[in-house]
């Protein structure tokens, strides 16, 4: 116990951790897919007015965003099995002080770059659907701007599942 | 807790700086990439010819999101209390660098998405500046966000074995 930090962090049980980390992941990915669907859809049904044939294939822009919430509910299902109980003269443990630490650094990771990621879908699927509606050689051409940005959904995912699960220790987890 | 020497709540920090650099990696990314796709969708509309060419300011701003995963995977793999021991000061090192590298990424994506955006509008009717345009782009992405994101993965490496030297640690 070296500094007032630490003293503060180790009266809060890794459970709130973990759970506020489980949390964020799904909460704010559905945030971000949300606000990408309906920047996308209200700029979708609006163009389609003038040009009714863009509409089946834009919904693959919202589908782009639809996929970042899955990937907020599936990481947020793999963080909850990762939960265990211990008994309560283990839980303020190093060993189970981590795994709630590293639990919520998922959480935060995966939860908040799905929102930008779903964010950036949203907007660039909204022009793609209003130049699609002018000009409809474009759709597949800004659909690959579309596929840049839903990738950065997918690094979240990465460094969530990859970096922080797949240790030996957190499998002894709180 | 016999066997465990280094701080308890030090990964807190180091995870921390994992976050930090990924989640403002991916905001900069974000703000790159949609800020420039709008200006290249408003462009292609009058001249559909150029848009392939206009997707420069895009890739520019998704490798800023695989700095910051790198600069994750990094931070995260190193934080290992069972292999080496995790003191606050390599904590504090972690956070610093994700930090550093993520807000580095956040300015150079919202650089990235702003020249991005003015610049395929104005190639679009001045096609001599496409040289002009990827110049700048390349400048923005690398100088900040590359080079300090390479130094950040040495800089944790030097700074841990520079603080053992001093301290005398193990």
């Amino acid at each position: 116990m070296s500094s007032s930090w630490s003293r503060a962090l180790t009266q809060i049980s890794p459970y709130t951790f973990a759970s506020i980390g489980i949390a964020i992941s799904i909460g704010v990915s559905v945030l971000g897919a949300a606000w990408g669907i309906y920047i996308t859809g209200s700029s979708l049904i609006g163009a389609a007015i003038k040009a009714p044939r863009i509409t089946s294939k834009n919904l693959i822009s919202v589908i782009f965003c639809e996929a970042v919430a899955i990937y907020g509910v599936i990481v947020a299902i793999i963080l909850q099995t990762k939960l265990e109980s211990v008994p309560s003269s283990k839980i303020y443990d190093p060993e189970s002080l981590r795994a709630g630490y590293a639990i919520f650094a998922s959480g935060i990771i995966v939860g908040f770059a799905n929102l930008m990621c779903g964010l950036c879908v949203g907007i660039i699927g909204s022009s793609c659907a209003l130049s699609d509606a002018q000009n409809s050689t474009l759709f597949v051409k800004i659909l690959v701007i579309e596929i840049f940005g839903s990738a950065l959904g997918l690094f979240g995912v990465i460094v969530a599942c990859a970096a922080h699960l797949d240790h030996n220790q957190i499998i002894s987890c709180c | 807790m016999s066997s465990f020497s280094g701080d308890e709540t030090a990964p807190f920090f180091g995870f921390l700086g994992a976050a930090a650099a990924l989640v403002f990696s991916c905001m900069g990314a974000a703000y790159g990439t949609a800020k420039s796709g709008v200006g290249v969708a408003s462009m292609g509309v009058m001249r559909p010819e150029l848009v392939m060419k206009s997707i420069v300011p895009v890739v520019m701003a998704g490798v800023l999101g695989i700095y910051g995963l790198i600069i994750a995977v990094i931070i995260s793999t190193g934080i290992n209390p069972k292999a080496k021991s995790y003191y606050l000061f390599d904590g504090y090192a972690h956070l610093s660098s994700g930090l550093a590298c993520g807000l580095a990424g956040l300015s150079a994506g919202m650089a990235i998405g702003i020249v991005g955006d003015a610049g395929v509008r104005a190639n679009a009717q001045q096609p001599k500046l496409f040289v002009g345009l990827v110049s700048v782009e390349l400048q923005v992405s690398v100088n900040p966000c590359g080079m300090v994101c390479l130094c950040n993965a040495l800089e944790l490496k030097t700074a841990v074995q520079l603080e053992m030297i001093i301290f005398g640690r193990e």
